[in-house]
């Protein structure tokens, strides 16, 4: 029998907070992270709206608890600072006490920084502090600086498939603890606003100049996002001999591929549909036990009408209450499926359903509406979080309240 | 877990002609200019061509791979898709951040962006074989495609009935430049037939595609057996020592992945002293420094036992170079960070 996987630590920094105190207060305050960005070059400064973490980045070191140092990424740095509180709230004040993997995801690495540099690199007239940060565009750069800051030596990874690359770090920890690899990994993804990926986008023409209306019939597209997340996963028997304080379970989960197409979902969400009935499967719980679906939601056309089919398909008239809190966070991209997942642990704990701001009007296609104000009170026991991304990647988890 | 899974299929692009063919047969393609660049061969029966005209290279060497190794397998429904890839397609990089700079951020084209993200290989091969099952991509350096490996064994263990499992990298001329300012390569042009000899900071660069179909049980069809693991992340040398020392029972082949870098080579020297006797080829002269050159150094392995024969054209430098193995020990390393070390055996 494969042990269980217990969440017991989680440390995040987004455009709406430091830490997850700072998210929850937000959330529930119904205020959007959303805005301008201060820190990237671009012509689009005041026309796309970003939720951009709101400090530069000695002021993020420091919020990481280190000096400034050479060739330190903002990536790398947002990543820290969510490490640090994922490890304390784990009670980890040295994470070699235990062996402890460390799973990262990020889409672009150090491109925050390095494309700032790029043309002075690859220019030999040129010389200067700037060459600090020539290796640091892959996404393993971020990975190691975190690991080696903290002290991880045991199994380090880093994951990139693109909007579920942290769905896909939380799952492969999980793994590795069931089969017996690992007792403890910390797992989830960093990801920094870039000019490369806003331009990436905007190419797309899927960004919206509005903030995004997730779920909506007028929405025109995602506003991009940054931060990190990290979840401390643990198996059953380390928890109970730790004396681990265990925040939920994390009791299913599903990677699957569309193979439809490069960056467009299929139109009836058969890569959606797949993941979700998959992980609830593994989960162990069928569909009326499911109370909330933190969905994908990036307010573009194609994602919310395939995501929503899905939902439909899956679930017939019984939609569960769901919402897309990317009007909050924007689209974190790799970060997103962590932050996500410590969303859907508040859900769990606070008994919240957050509410998807900027809903309007419902969708054609669709027969069901997102929640659109805060609900309190509520009983949560299980969350689907969904994550979903370029190349056909579908990732669902299945996060549960923990009962003994 | 039990480590184990057996190689039903293979195929590797890389500088030397081992794409089709009696491969071990072919001569070996050697450089003076510090890099070993991929043979490419005929796309056409794999790709069609209209999407073959909108690829970069990286993507079409392992499109084609990965085709071809299925292929080779000859397993009908391909299960979970599983790569790794430290820089992923660099030549899309580089164009969509020059494109912005040129075009000052308007009217660009999307297609280098979307297959700039690291898993666009991954969704390619599943457009391509209809893969809808697992779907993952791993990019740390050295332990892009050891990753894979280790996910693609945890699946076979899970009850998948197979995998496609494989690693890609790509070397462009802006990113060969970017690293030569971080001493990456040799600063003097080398031979690489003389690699080893020629102990200095630096190695020279490659690239390549490797892919492998693996199942968790033997077939009459299976190549090879790998049946020890270990990853390594910027150990000590005792730590070292200690993981090559518990792959000692039986191993009659070393396969070190030496690249000429006088910095790390003691790692290498290591295998040296706790194998003494027992025969050693490296591999970094036929496939160049890379990220991902560690899934080459499998295919290598998986070669030599299967078809019971060591291409002694490959590897004029040595003297005497066995006729055979049975058991190989792969030791690895990136830059010093991140060791892996494999063993692979006849089936």
């Amino acid at each position: 029998m494969a042990e269980r996987v217990f969440i017991t630590g989680m440390g995040m920094i987004t455009a709406i907070g430091d830490n997850v105190a700072e998210n929850l207060e937000q959330l529930r305050q119904q205020r959007s992270g959303l805005g301008y960005t201060s820190y990237i070059d671009t012509i689009y400064k005041q026309v796309l709206p970003v939720a951009e973490v709101k400090h530069p980045n000695d002021a993020l070191a420091a919020l990481a608890g280190i000096a400034l140092r050479e060739g330190y990424t903002r990536t790398t740095l947002l990543g820290l600072t969510a490490m640090r509180e994922a490890l304390q709230q784990a009670g980890i004040t040295d994470v070699q006490t235990a062996p402890t993997g460390f799973i990262n995801a990020s889409t672009v690495g150090g491109m925050c920084d390095t494309e700032k540099v790029y043309f002075d690199i690859v220019d030999p007239a040129k010389e200067g502090t700037f060459l600090q940060y020539i290796d640091t565009l892959d996404c393993a750069d971020c990975t190691q600086r975190i690991a080696d800051t903290v002290g991880f030596s045991e199994h380090i990874a880093t994951i990139s498939t693109a909007c579920s690359s942290s769905a896909n770090a939380l799952m492969f920890g999980a793994r590795m603890i069931k089969q017996g690899f690992l007792p403890r990994m910390v797992c989830g993804g960093t990801e920094a606003l870039t000019r490369f990926t806003l331009n990436g986008f905007n190419s797309l023409k899927n960004v919206d100049k509005q903030f995004c209306r997730p779920f909506d019939q007028q929405r025109t597209g995602l506003n991009l996002g940054e931060g990190a997340a990290y979840l401390v996963l643990e198996s059953e028997s380390f928890a109970k001999a730790n004396n681990s304080r265990i925040l939920a379970e994390f009791t299913g989960y599903c990677n699957a591929n569309e193979a439809f197409h490069p960056t467009s979902p299929s139109p009836e969400g058969d890569g959606a549909y797949e993941a979700m009935k998959a992980a609830l499967a593994m989960s162990g719980r069928t569909l009326k036990d499911v109370d909330y679906i933190n969905v994908h939601g990036t307010a573009t056309l194609n994602n919310d009408v395939s995501e929503g089919k899905a939902l439909e398909r899956l679930f017939g008239n019984d939609v569960p209450l769901f919402s897309s809190t990317k009007p909050f966070t924007g689209h974190t991209l790799a970060a997103a499926g962590a932050i996500e997942a410590i969303y859907a642990v508040l859900a769990i704990q606070q008994g919240l359903i957050f509410p998807n701001l900027n809903f309007t009007e419902k969708m054609e296609e669709l027969n069901i509406t997102p929640v659109t104000a805060l609900m309190e009170g509520v009983s949560v026991n299980n969350v689907i979080s969904n994550s979903f991304g370029f190349g056909g990647n579908n990732a669902s988890l299945v996060i549960s309240k923990y009962e003994g | 877990m039990k480590v184990k899974c057996y190689i039903q299929g293979m195929a590797a692009i890389s500088p030397q002609s081992t794409f089709e063919g009696d491969v071990f047969s072919a001569p070996l393609v050697h450089t003076d200019s510090n890099l070993l660049t991929c043979m490419e061969p005929d796309y056409k029966p794999f790709i069609p061509a209209n999407s073959l005209r909108r690829m970069t290279r990286v993507l079409k060497i392992g499109l084609t791979t990965a085709l071809q190794s299925i292929r080779d397998s000859g397993v009908e429904a391909i299960g979970p898709i599983v790569t790794g890839t430290g820089k992923g397609s660099l030549q899309d990089t580089e164009k969509f951040i020059r494109e912005i700079e040129q075009y000052k951020e308007t009217a660009l084209n999307p297609t280098p962006f979307i297959q700039s993200t690291y898993n666009s290989v991954n969704g390619l091969i599943a457009l391509q074989v209809k893969g809808t099952a697992y779907n993952n991509t791993f990019v740390h350096r050295g332990f892009s495609f050891e990753n894979a490996l280790l996910d693609s064994m945890m699946l076979l263990a899970e009850g998948a009935s197979n995998t496609l499992t494989g690693a890609f990298e790509e070397m462009t001329a802006e990113h060969f430049y970017i690293k030569s300012r971080i001493g990456f390569w040799k600063a003097a042009a080398t031979d690489s037939r003389q690699l080893y000899e020629q102990l200095s900071p630096g190695s020279i660069a490659g690239e390549g595609a490797t892919f492998f179909v693996l199942t968790g049980t033997p077939t009459s069809q299976s190549k090879a057996a790998l049946t020890g693991f270990k990853m390594l992340y910027k150990p000590t040398a005792e730590k070292v020592a200690a993981g090559l020392s518990a792959f000692k029972e039986g191993i009659d082949l070393v396969l070190t992945g030496r690249n000429g870098d006088s910095r790390y080579e003691h790692f290498y020297q290591q295998a040296d002293v706790l194998f003494p006797g027992v025969p050693q080829l490296p591999f970094k002269h036929l496939c160049g420094e890379h990220d991902t050159a560690g899934a080459f150094g499998m295919w290598l392995g998986a070669q030599i036992l299967h078809r019971q024969q060591i291409p002694a054209g490959w590897f004029p430098m040595l003297k005497d170079i066995p006729a055979t193995a049975g058991r190989i020990l792969l030791y690895n390393h990136f830059y010093g960070e991140q060791h892996t070390m494999m063993v692979l055996e006849r089936v």
